[in-house]
């Protein structure tokens, strides 16, 4: 453990004045001259060929100073696997035809909202209405319609993994059992509706203001898309209202704004409803998930054998991730002998499936962590001493998959149990007594290796540049989107500098200012990647000043030297010292007046397949269900979790609580109520997220590792957290009643026709 | 999700309102706090060419008690005020109890009890317990002044008894009889402030331990908030034991009309019918013997 | 038509001329340029949109702005006495890391003081029933209802002192 001043200690947020002062400008706060406001046109119907759009009478409407289809765009696809062109499947609107209601047909822009909104009525779009596809089984059956032309199997991506002996592993198996689990959708439901605003400058670029995660893949998409050079589009990215992996794609507002904005000279924004949100907006992909497991007597685990479905909806989105990640989280948290994965997504005439807090951890998880407890009280062993008796430790290899460096798997087991009086409360609840109390774990990657993006640049960038005044400006692509990370690198950067947080200035997520590049906010990257790239430049900044100081005092080449309170002197010899101004004076004039600057970079080399560290952690759930109405209320869960060292405490404590509430919804009440194609809940009314009076307390513990790849120590405490509050919940339901969820989510009405049948 | 175009007038009467009513045709809507009727417009439900709000007709939004004549609520009168009210409270905890279990602070702050009553949704949390209590409509229009009796209002979701051009001034809820007691019990997925999935309301009387008179309404599982008549009828002249509020809530369940929708199915809703129904007579019975003089 | 309404946004008069159509949300935001007051739904369900009205938390989403003639209305940008002071409530926010993405903040800061006005010193369940209208999606509410509670002590504390 290192000591820290600044890492690890109560730090306010960067932003936080801001926000509560109402002064912090989000995309859609965002007003210029002369600026148009743009609407979509989306389709009624499921799976459609487009034979005819006419916008002759929406373009007279005056007001109107644009009207587009997918006709007048370059019709180039995207995607966000651009390692894999295939995979690009989507247009940013439609051409010939649509595959799910909300697909995007037409975009109107116009001097205000409600002419935008009449002109959208005044399109008229003829259809000839398509067999249309709601759920994996029929995509996959003979003769079922086709979405894509270039996927006549409706299975756009699958992937293997396998190791071991799996034959070997049942045949020597004592237990084996075998469970499908079904999970649903749910909806990021991030507060802040997508908005964007583009502008177009005399010269021909243009800069694009976005409520995006990613600054970056959008300002490249957007390019390729808009047959203009990625230099030519500048992506700045305001204050964001969350994304959870929501607002991580290039999307067709994006496109539109700059598009028209171009056409017509004149900025666009678009921002979208609520309602728009909901009815064609990105969810989390549901599932089906069958495996197959294999037990010794004791309680060792022989093997498994997963094979998944993702209902991916009609576009990949980001589905190729999570196909692939479901994979190797079903290889994690216990030692599997051996292993094998097939995992296939699959399209349907439904809202595009994407990335979401946890990225197929979440169903996979589930799963595991559901078949374990059956498997506990099936074997008549304790569910955490049969998990103690399996779990990964540090050192553990995934063969093809990973490498485990530090883990605190078994230590979040046992903080877990003590905390909670698992053994007590076990013996204590009488299974089917209306009171119980089930464990969940995880595990989750601290950023991915893997390229699909084909970036040509870093993975994460930062530059430094440092004052004679002593103050230093931080610039990174790093996108903030409520998380916290301008504060956490700040403080990355505040530590290894010796300075004070009101010493460092930072700007980021504005690709045209920051350096090339950062793939975004999306698998608990930033921290350990922007982390690591901050380092990097800080420390080509401290071998500048170090070499001044070494000059001024005439020091002996064998001392090292440290940054401290402001200030810059060898070890152990304070009285040698120069303000960290001083220093970065001298290293000016030394240069003859050339400022001081330096970049840093990261980029995961050899790390595997998935990650550079794993976060690991247990979670407990206890409940208490009204047996006459089902209704389940979780009394409190208890939480104990190794994310490396805690850079900042309430960001990392926030981020619990937060995926706490996600979860609790995801496994109690939130839910897509879909006829057919069309999603029916499309209002926060019918759509039920937990309020402030449906969350329990919640009890942490955080497991001191200290991870060697991390900045100082650092893993992942992002999405990891949004994975074991469902099986936690499922396993301490069937405690309270005896009903064994294996499809999400848990309803009144399941429980009761469960119970019933007991 | 925008409001479509519509005239705006604030009479400052409510024979000014009436005037209005039937000058600017069939289509033009009252509004009192707006939450619902701007709801419905701006998902496009409604396109309203004229909107006449009652907020300033002064004194409308009075909340009055009376020892003998009972609780008037004006038609302005806010969900929230009622909630909070001290009279109310005090001889009326049920009724305050049911406003405060209406949606959330800042639509309370907004919206009407009145208001709640003439969207005349069958899920609404407002009318059972006003049912159960006998509550009656005061209502203005063309042809003067009448009352009706709140369970003779509701004709159908959305769909009430007045007639064109009427409006309804206030609800009068008349004092509580000795001996009785009163409960509200609602369902919903998410917290305990939602749109309902199935509610019960029940006020009853005794006589020593015996069950003088009962009313009982069930919403969310029919057109309009139902009458529970066959669970009144078992309950009537008997001690409320356990099993006759079983039984009560069985009947209760028979005589529901629930359908499936984005909240609840039919079979849930019909089985919390009887759970409601047990739990609301049991606590209005506790109530009841509590408020008896020893 | 439009109206001519008059109205009193954080104690500075405004006279504006609008349509009946127009929420006092669109006119705060887009009229005033008080875009701190958020709109994350549009149909009473989130609370980002609140302000107090004559005292009382409302969705400005859904209320008319004809309807707001002659009224207080007091937005998040009126909480702070100062530029440079903040209101306990905002600071309480601040330091009890109740701020993640910030889009429910002015909403909740809101509700927050309406409570606090009608009850000085709310127990954690009244806190809780009186977000009840406003929801989170990064904080799990949490912190939010701690900073709420040590708001109310603060600002208690301080005016035990002023008597
Ligand atoms: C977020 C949200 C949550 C909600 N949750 C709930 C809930 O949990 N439970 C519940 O019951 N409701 C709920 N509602 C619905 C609504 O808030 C209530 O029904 C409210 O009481 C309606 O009152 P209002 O004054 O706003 O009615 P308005 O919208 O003004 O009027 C409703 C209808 O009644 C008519 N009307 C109003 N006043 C009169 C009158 N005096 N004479 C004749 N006709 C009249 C109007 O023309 C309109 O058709 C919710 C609404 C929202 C936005
Ligand atoms: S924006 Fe008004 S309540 Fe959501
Ligand atoms: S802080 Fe993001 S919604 Fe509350």
């Amino acid at each position: 453990m290192r000591e820290f001043n600044i890492v690890g200690k109560h730090v306010p947020r960067n932003d936080a004045r801001a926000k509560a002062t109402g002064t912090a400008i989000y995309t859609d706060d965002i007003k210029l001259p002369g600026m148009l406001h743009g609407r979509i046109l989306r389709s009624p119907l499921p799976h459609a060929r487009i034979l005819r759009i006419d916008t002759s009478k929406a373009a007279a409407l005056p007001g109107v100073r644009c009207v587009i289809t997918g006709e007048d765009t370059p019709k180039i696809k995207y995607g966000n696997w651009r390692l894999f062109p295939d995979t690009q499947d989507e247009y940013p609107l439609a051409i010939d035809k649509v595959r799910f209601i909300g697909d995007e047909v037409a975009a109107v822009a116009a001097v205000d909202l409600d002419t935008a909104e009449e002109a959208l009525s005044l399109i008229e779009v003829e259809y000839e209405e398509l067999p249309a596809v709601f759920d994996v089984e029929s995509a996959i059956a003979q003769g079922a319609p086709v979405l894509h032309d270039y996927c006549p199997s409706n299975i756009s991506v699958n992937r293997k993994i396998q190791y071991g002996d799996l034959e070997k592993a049942f045949a020597e198996a004592d237990y084996v059992r075998e469970d499908t689990f079904t999970v649903h959708a749910v909806s990021h439901a991030y507060l802040e509706p997508c908005s964007s605003v583009a502008q177009a400058d005399l010269d021909g670029r243009i800069t694009l203001w976005t409520s995006t995660q990613t600054p970056y893949i959008t300002q490249c998409l957007l390019a390729s898309t808009m047959n203009m050079r990625e230099n030519d589009i500048r992506v700045i990215k305001p204050f964001v209202g969350g994304g959870f992996g929501g607002k991580m794609e290039l999307r067709t507002w994006e496109f539109c704004a700059a598009f028209m904005a171009k056409k017509t000279g004149r900025p666009v924004k678009f921002t979208l409803s609520r309602e728009e949100e909901f009815l064609a907006g990105r969810r989390r992909h549901p599932m089906k998930l069958t495996s197959k497991v294999g037990f010794k007597k004791d309680g060792t685990l022989t093997g498994k054998d997963l094979r998944i479905h993702l209902d991916g909806g009609a576009y990949n989105a980001m589905g190729p991730t999570a196909t692939f990640l479901c994979g190797n989280f079903g290889a994690m948290l216990y030692r599997y002998p051996s292993y094998r994965f097939f995992g296939e997504h699959v399209y349907t005439n439904k809202p595009p499936a994407s990335a979401m807090r946890g990225f197929g951890a979440p169903q996979s998880i589930f799963a595991t962590e559901t078949q374990m407890n059956i498997a506990a009280e099936e074997l008549g062993i304790d569910p955490i001493e049969l998990r103690l008796k399996n779990a990964q430790v540090s050192g553990d290899k995934i063969p093809d998959v990973a490498t485990i460096s530090t883990c605190g798997f078994k230590e979040s087991l046992e903080k877990v149990a003590e905390m909670c009086n698992w053994k007590e409360k076990r013996a204590q609840y009488k299974t089917g007594g209306g009171k119980g109390i089930g464990i969940g774990c995880y595990s989750f990657i601290s950023g991915g290796v893997f390229n699909w993006f084909n970036t040509q640049y870093p993975f994460s960038a930062a530059e430094v540049r440092a004052f004679d005044d002593g103050t230093v400006h931080l610039l990174t692509m790093a996108a903030d989107i409520g998380q916290g990370c301008d504060t956490v690198v700040k403080q990355i950067l505040a530590e290894e500098l010796g300075l004070k947080m009101e010493d460092i200035r930072i700007t980021s997520a504005d690709t045209s200012m920051t350096p090339q590049a950062d793939l975004g906010a999306w698998g608990s990257r930033l921290t350990l990647m922007n982390g690591n790239a901050v380092i990097d430049a800080a420390r080509k900044i401290k071998e500048q000043i170090f070499g001044m100081v070494s000059v001024r005092f005439n020091l002996n080449v064998i001392h090292e030297m440290e940054c401290k309170d402001g200030k810059v002197f060898p070890k152990g010899r304070p009285q040698r010292s120069m303000t960290f101004g001083e220093a970065v004076a001298m290293a000016q004039k030394a240069n003859r007046g050339e400022p001081l600057v330096a970049r840093g970079y990261y980029t995961p080399r050899d790390k595997g397949m998935v990650t550079p560290a794993f976060s690991f952690g247990a979670q407990v759930a206890e409940v208490e269900v009204d047996k006459e109405t089902g209704i389940v209320q979780v009394k409190k869960f208890w939480t104990a979790h190794d994310c490396g060292t805690v850079i900042n405490p309430k960001a990392v404590e926030g981020q619990l609580e937060g995926a706490i509430q996600m979860g609790l919804g995801y496994t109690l009440s939130e839910q897509f109520i879909m006829d057919g194609g069309k999603t029916l809940n499309t209002t926060f009314l019918d759509y039920k997220m937990p309020n402030a009076m449906d969350m329990p307390p919640s009890e942490t513990a955080h497991i001191d590792t200290y991870e060697p790849e991390g900045p100082m120590g650092a893993k992942e405490a992002g999405e990891g957290l949004a994975i074991p509050t469902a099986p936690a919940i499922a396993a301490a339901v069937h405690h309270a009643t005896g009903y064994r969820c294996k499809d999400l989510p848990i309803t009144p009405e399941k429980i009761l026709n469960a119970t019933k049948s007991l | 999700m925008r409001l479509s175009k519509f005239d705006f007038h604030a009479p400052k009467t409510i024979s000014e309102a009436i005037e209005l009513l039937q000058s600017k045709g069939p289509d033009a809507r009252l509004m009192a706090g707006g939450t619902d009727l701007l709801m419905k417009m701006k998902h496009g439900a409604v396109k309203p060419p004229c909107l006449i709000s009652l907020k300033s007709v002064p004194g409308l939004n009075a909340i009055r008690f009376d020892e003998s004549a009972g609780l008037t609520i004006g038609a302005t009168a806010l969900l929230s005020e009622v909630a909070e009210h001290p009279d109310i409270l005090r001889h009326y905890p049920t009724v305050a109890q049911a406003a405060r279990a209406t949606a959330n602070v800042q639509v309370r702050n907004m919206g009407t009890v009145v208001g709640n009553l003439c969207n005349a949704s069958p899920a609404a949390d407002n009318p059972p317990i006003h049912m159960a209590m006998r509550a009656v409509v005061l209502i203005e229009g063309p042809g003067g002044k009448r009352e009706l009796p709140l369970d003779e209002f509701f004709r159908g979701p959305g769909v009430t008894a007045l007639l064109p051009a009427e409006i309804v001034t206030g609800l009068r809820v008349p004092r509580m009889p000795v001996n009785a007691g009163t409960a509200y019990h609602s369902l919903s997925a998410r917290g305990k402030l939602d749109c309902n999935a199935v509610g019960a309301a029940v006020m009853l009387t005794l006589k020593g331990k015996i069950c003088e008179d009962v009313r009982l309404f069930i919403s969310a599982c029919g057109p309009t908030p139902l009458r529970g008549r066959k669970a009144e009828e078992m309950v009537r002249g008997k001690e409320l034991t356990e099993e006759i509020a079983a039984k009560a809530g069985a009947e209760a369940a028979e005589e529901s009309l629930p359908i499936t929708d984005l909240r609840a199915s039919a079979d849930y809703r019909t089985e919390m019918v009887a759970v409601l129904t047990r739990r609301v007579l049991k606590e209005a019975c506790q109530m009841a013997l509590t408020s008896q003089p020893a | 038509m439009k109206h001519v309404i008059t109205l009193n946004v954080n104690g500075d008069p405004y006279t504006v001329s609008v349509d009946p159509s127009q929420t006092l949300n669109e006119v705060l935001r887009e009229e005033l340029n008080l875009t701190g007051v958020k709109l994350g739904c549009g149909s009473g369900d989130c609370g980002a949109c609140t302000v107090l009205m004559d005292g009382r938390a409302v969705s400005s989403c859904l209320t008319l702005a004809v309807e707001a003639e002659g009224k207080d209305i007091l937005t998040v940008e009126g909480l702070a006495p100062s530029g440079e002071k903040l209101h306990v409530i905002q600071e309480e926010f601040i330091d009890k890391g109740a701020i993640q993405c910030g889009f429910c903040t002015a909403g909740m800061e809101m509700s927050a003081l309406h409570l606090l006005n009608k009850n000085p010193s709310p127990t954690e369940t009244e806190i809780r029933e009186a977000l009840s209208g406003n929801l989170c999606r990064c904080t799990g509410y949490a912190k939010i209802v701690e900073a709420i509670s040590s708001a109310a002590q603060r600002m208690n504390d301080a005016s035990e002192r002023n008597q």
